[in-house]
């Protein structure tokens, strides 16, 4: 019986880390190349996933569920595996609710959608792997029940409902060139990741850290 | 449990009542808040005489002093008080119906394109040569015919509500040109549009309207006015000619601004003014006198032909006159002058020497008047000023009484006190600069000193007159929209009470169902924490009431339903899904519960109920994979349906899949058509198919959606000769009428009651159990009846490329409604909220939005063969409002397929109690969320009744709303009326029969 602890500093230094990486994304943009989403938004985007995916896989594979059968490099490989399933999930989910489909934004829906599933899908496939009752919990009850449920799908739904709500200003007529699909919802979205993060952390905080049991 | 019943139930005919009466309030809130918000022009009575010839003074008295006099003498009074001396004796009125100035004068300093150029090259040559001078006219919102000829020839902005007029023209009496006309002893002469005729029934001596309702035609519309054009250009009884073109509107109407037959319009109307212009009769020949011609266009139209908003290309309409005597260079070249509509009206009337129409707001058009001295047209300014005075002295009961000589003779402004306010001091400020700087110019003439300080003086007579002018005209325009603050407010406070008191009926119901639903929900054990499902309904709706407050997310709602509809679906699919995910892992044991669950229920019930169970708990996989699919197929059809049409405002020109259909040939659509049509039926008839007591009748009524589709078909195939697809219309119309109401009266009573299989046993709890089934037999089959025969309806009345989208919404809605049978886990309101944002979703996906533009007028006149105006406009209602309407209707379909019988499990319901549990929901939530909208954008219209938009943006949708909240009446009182004669019918059959056995 292995038991690992999430203590808080730790689940805080993991979504300080996460959310670190984006703003590193931004600068590096901005500096190296003079990118902002704005202006290269798929090429934008692209470094984002460069960036902030194999952190995301790197981090939550550390704290896999389920140590004694499944190695770190297992773990990260669910991750890469869970990452284009998560995307077409995504993707459809963006279509039908209004995303321009065509070859011009086939790239940034493309790249979109993979962020996104950094977002949502990566961690619990990294955490979980494909446990139906993991699955199941975590995304049937919007109240976390542990730490590690927390951990993973705070960022998740706050992401989720970001990008939802970063989609209303898309139709007004205000004419800037953050309306475009799907800058402002990427603003959303990672706005909504922050908030999830940082929700998760004062969760963990307060229920205390909880034992990562296996069996 | 029949303790709960007494208590907190409220019974059937009780909550009907306080349905009635809530709807009844929010009738009368609305028709108070309309007629106070939409006031029909406040106009003031009377004519113009003698009087507009003098300055107004304080206590203005009325004294009508032309009673006694006759024409002539009454022509001559005008002209020795006017001293004017009139430029011209007769006029030729040309409305172009629908032409943009764009075409004739091009847009922002560039000349039109070159094909346009060159489909009207005869006035492109007056234009350049100088001899005829044209003015974009902004024409006021809304932009219809009616409305736009009245401004024209009155010069007032009139209120909003006359495009509701529209089909309903009624004589104009306010003062305007052509009765000022008629009293100075003008013969008039009109052919072309018929409005004009209904406008001025006595005032023509010949005429020949035509009508302005066959839209399809452009052809024989143009001809019947042209045709009297050699026979009355020569003869010379007349003074005023109107003739009034439809033909390009027409055209327009039909396949757009850049249609193929626009270019062969334009040269036929630049034939037209060729013909005019070079006929000898009207040269300054002897006796004719001198004419002048004047064409206008009432408005311009949109790129696909529609008009009615306020976008520019619609207001856009022109205004060219030509004095057809001059040969030489008679205006200036200025060429994009953008002026108002209503600036015609004193124009006309300062040129012909008749007073100022009473009502008008319009400022004359100087660089009409360059043949006159610089002494003529300060006079015309004058006069004009001091109409505008009369009328602004009607808002501004003080104005005048101000000493206004005293100020004008100092060239000094007064400096106020305080009685006046700022607005007051403000035109007095204005006319007393004017009238001094027309007196030195005046004092300047007398003297003779200086030809060029004369030319400045007068220059700047001018420009301080049209200061006083143009700034009076704003306002009092602006001012057209005052309201009866109290009336408006009684009306608010009615619908507010309404809602409330609907909303707190929900609650009542909601509580009712609430313990209702335990039981039921222990049966299908349920999984959900708590309910995302309806927390979204509630929050949804709040979105998009909030959302209504932002003027672009009005003109946008097309985005705001369909994320809100695919966002709901979506959620639905993501429970589904976790369902699923839950059921696999749990299935064995859920058998046990249910079997427990069985054993418990077996004491209170019988057989068909643990078969009932039984049937629950194997068809629980199939049923999973049921909703998935058809939420999936919900989802797809509503992402094509949306980028069917781009719709909206801004967005509007982007590609769509409907443009790019137009542009296919007509057999490709015919052939779409088709295939929506036979998809249709198939899914009609195969959902007819399902009903488990097939029946002769069941056949009977398939048939008879056959026929329906035959017609139809008949209709896509014949297009072209108009009276036969007419009288297909008018027997697809009078079949339609017989299969739906032969439906609803027959079915009650001809489909079985089902327990004639058991009639050895007694018990009667199974005999309501037959009658249940019954009553869900006969209610699927009007349901699918009505839902069918109304989407067949709609292939025959839409525009051909929104066949498609017809099926796709008809497909979206059963499949919502499969989802909603085959799953347990919904309470109904998410389930009749559901089909309601699916039905509103689907009226902006069938290219509706919220400009009156987009409104199909050419539909509307299908299979009518005599003029009339209610039934075009029910049709233009049926069009407009197919969506929501037939998601109304599919709620009996939904209701049908809900399981009253396991809900019946423990007492027999009587006849109220049935009545509340089926149809309580379903009539009271669009009610309440339709009410919210309502009542919101009744206050956000209140709110934003100064916004730069409320006449382009917020008062079309709030027509729209109106219109919705009758559309919402419509569906649900035939919900209700069927539910609850499907209902008695049964129960009266069943007592009959428990009387015919005993």
């Amino acid at each position: 019986m292995a038991v690992s602890e999430i203590t808080t500093p730790k689940a805080a230094a993991l979504h300080l880390l996460c959310s670190l990486s984006l703003l590193v994304v931004h600068w590096l943009a901005w500096n190296l190349y003079s990118w902002s989403l704005i202006t290269h938004t798929s090429e934008t985007l692209g470094l984002c996933l460069i960036v902030h995916g194999p952190i995301v896989i790197g981090v939550y594979s550390l704290v896999r569920r389920d140590r004694q059968h499944c190695s770190y490099w297992m773990a990260v490989a669910r991750g890469l595996f869970g990452l284009p399933v998560g995307a077409l999930v995504m993707s459809f989910g963006a279509i039908v609710l209004g995303a321009p489909v065509g070859i011009r934004y086939l790239k940034r829906t493309a790249y979109w959608s993979l962020l996104m599933s950094i977002f949502t899908f990566v961690p619990p496939a990294c955490v979980f792997g494909s446990s139906r009752v993991d699955w199941h919990r975590i995304f049937a009850h919007f109240k976390p029940e542990e730490s590690l449920d927390a951990l993973v799908c705070l960022p998740a739904y706050g992401s989720v409902i970001g990008a939802w709500i970063g989609a209303w200003p898309m139709p007004l007529d205000w004419e800037r060139p953050w309306q475009e699909w799907p800058i402002c919802v990427t603003y959303g979205a990672v706005a909504g990741y922050w908030i999830g993060g940082f929700a998760s952390s004062v969760f963990i905080l307060i229920h205390g850290p909880v034992h990562v049991k296996e069996d | 449990m029949s303790n709960r019943m007494a208590t907190s139930s409220m019974s059937c005919g009780r909550l009907a009542g306080w349905i009635s009466a809530a709807v009844l309030l929010q009738i009368l809130g609305l028709w108070l808040f309309v007629s106070g918000f939409f006031p029909v022009k406040p106009t003031v009575p009377g004519f113009s005489g003698p009087e507009s010839y003098r300055m107004p003074t304080c206590e203005d008295v009325l004294v009508d002093e032309r009673r006694d006099l006759l024409p002539d003498q009454l022509a001559k009074m005008y002209m020795d008080l006017s001293q004017i001396p009139p430029a011209f004796d007769r006029m030729i009125l040309m409305v172009i119906d629908g032409l943009p100035a764009e075409f004739v004068l091009g847009k922002g300093g560039q000349p039109p394109e070159k094909s346009l150029m060159e489909a009207m090259p005869y006035t492109q040559f007056l234009l350049s040569e100088r001899r005829a001078i044209a003015f974009h006219a902004k024409a006021a919102p809304p932009t219809v015919t009616m409305p736009r000829l009245k401004a024209m020839i009155s010069g007032a902005i009139g209120g909003f509500l006359d495009v509701a007029f529209n089909f309903n023209t009624q004589a104009f009496l306010d003062d305007n040109l052509l009765d000022q006309f008629y009293q100075i002893g003008w013969n008039l002469v009109m052919f072309g549009d018929d409005t004009w005729i209904k406008l001025f029934p006595s005032l023509f001596r010949r005429y020949d309207g035509v009508n302005s309702f066959y839209v399809k035609d452009t052809v024989e519309v143009d001809f019947n006015v042209s045709r009297h054009l050699e026979v009355e250009l020569v003869a010379n009884d007349w003074k005023l000619m109107i003739l009034h073109y439809l033909g390009l509107d027409h055209a327009g109407h039909i396949a757009g601004r850049h249609s193929l037959l626009m270019n062969s319009k334009l040269k036929e109307m630049d034939d037209t003014i060729r013909l005019i212009h070079t006929h000898n009769a009207l040269n300054g020949d002897d006796d004719g006198g001198r004419t002048l011609l004047v064409v206008v266009s009432d408005h311009g139209m949109t790129e696909r032909g529609n008009h009615g908003g306020s976008s520019f290309e619609e207001t856009d309409s022109l205004a060219l006159f030509a004095d057809l005597w001059s040969e030489s260079l008679v205006y200036a070249s200025n060429m994009h002058n953008e002026v108002f509509q209503v600036d015609v009206a004193p124009t006309l009337a300062l040129l012909f020497g008749v007073p100022i129409p009473k009502n008008n707001v319009g400022v004359l058009l100087i660089e009409a008047f360059n043949s006159f001295t610089d002494e003529h047209k300060l006079r015309a300014l004058e006069l004009n000023s001091w109409q505008l005075l009369r009328l602004l002295q009607v808002h501004l009961p003080h104005l005048l009484c101000r000493d206004l000589r005293e100020g004008a003779s100092s060239g000094q402004v007064v400096q106020s006190n305080e009685y006046f306010d700022n607005i007051e001091e403000k035109f007095h400020h204005l006319y007393s600069i004017a009238k001094a700087a027309h007196t030195l110019w005046k004092l300047s003439e007398r003297d003779s000193s200086g030809r060029s300080e004369n030319s400045t003086n007068s220059y700047n007579a001018v420009a301080s007159y049209y200061d006083f002018l143009r700034y009076g005209s704003e306002w009092l325009s602006h001012r057209a929209t005052d309201k009866p603050i109290k009336l408006i407010l009684s009306g608010v406070v009615l619908l507010l009470l309404s809602s409330v008191l609907l909303f707190y009926l929900l609650l009542l119901q909601f509580k009712d169902h609430g313990t209702e639903r335990k039981f039921g929900s222990a049966l299908k054990n349920c999984s959900c924490v708590w309910h995302l499902d309806e927390t979204f309904v509630s929050f949804g709706t709040f979105l998009h009431i909030f959302s209504l407050g932002a003027s672009s997310m009005v003109e946008e709602e097309q985005y705001t339903w369909h994320f809100l509809s695919s966002t709901m679906c979506l959620i639905l699919f993501y429970m589904t899904m976790l369902s699923f995910l839950k059921e696999q892992q749990t299935v064995s044991v859920e058998m046990k519960k249910e079997g427990k669950l069985d054993l418990h229920q077996s004491q209170i019930t019988h057989i068909s109920v643990a078969k009932y169970t039984a049937r629950v708990i194997l068809m629980k996989p199939l049923h999973t994979y049921f909703r998935i699919y058809s939420l999936l197929i919900v989802l797809i059809c509503g992402r094509i349906l949306r980028g069917w049409h781009q719709g909206g405002v801004n967005w509007a020109h982007l590609p769509d899949i409907s443009k790019w259909l137009e542009q296919t040939s007509s057999s490709c659509m015919k052939a779409f058509e088709i295939t929506s049509l036979l998809l249709v039926m198939m899914l009609s008839l195969f959902a007819l198919s399902l009903l488990k007591s097939r029946t002769r009748y069941v056949l009977i009524a398939s048939f008879g959606i056959v026929v329906l589709g035959f017609l139809v078909l008949l209709h896509i195939i014949e297009n072209q000769p108009v009276n036969r697809s007419t009288s297909i219309a008018q027997i697809f119309y009078f079949n339609f009428g017989i299969l739906v109401f032969g439906t609803f009266v027959l079915s009650p009573w001809i489909l079985p009651l089902n327990f004639q299989e058991h009639s050895d046993s007694h018990s009667s709890a199974l005999k309501t159990d037959g009658v249940l089934m019954g009553i869900q037999d006969s209610l699927y089959v009007v349901g699918v009846i009505y839902a069918s025969s109304w989407c067949i309806l709609q292939l025959l009345l839409q525009q051909p490329v929104n066949a498609i989208p017809m099926l796709l919404i008809f497909v979206q809605t059963m499949a919502c409604i499969i989802y909603f049978s085959a799953s347990g886990h919904h309470r109904q309101l998410v389930e009749v909220a559901a089909v309601y944002f699916l039905g509103m979703a689907g009226h902006f996906y069938l290219g509706n939005s919220n400009t009156l533009a987009t409104i199909d007028v050419a539909g509307a006149f299908i299979g009518i063969s005599s003029y009339s105006i209610i039934f075009p406009s029910v049709l233009m209602f049926i069009i407009t409002f197919s969506s929501p309407i037939l998601s109304y209707l599919s709620m009996l379909v939904c209701i049908s397929t809900k399981d009253i019988v396991s809900l019946s499990l423990h007492e027999r319901p009587d006849l109220s109690q049935l009545l509340n549990l089926m149809i309580a929901f379903p009539c009271l939530l669009p009610l309440v969320l339709n009410s919210a909208v309502l009542t919101t954008f009744t206050l956000i219209l209140l709110v934003m009744r100064n916004h730069l938009f409320v006449w382009s943006v917020f008062s079309p949708k709030y027509l729209y709303v109106c219109a919705g909240t009758v559309s919402v009446y419509i569906g649900l009182y035939v919900v209700t009326v069927t539910v609850v004669y499907t209902c008695t019918v049964f129960f009266f059959r069943a007592k009959l029969l428990k009387f015919g056995k005993s």
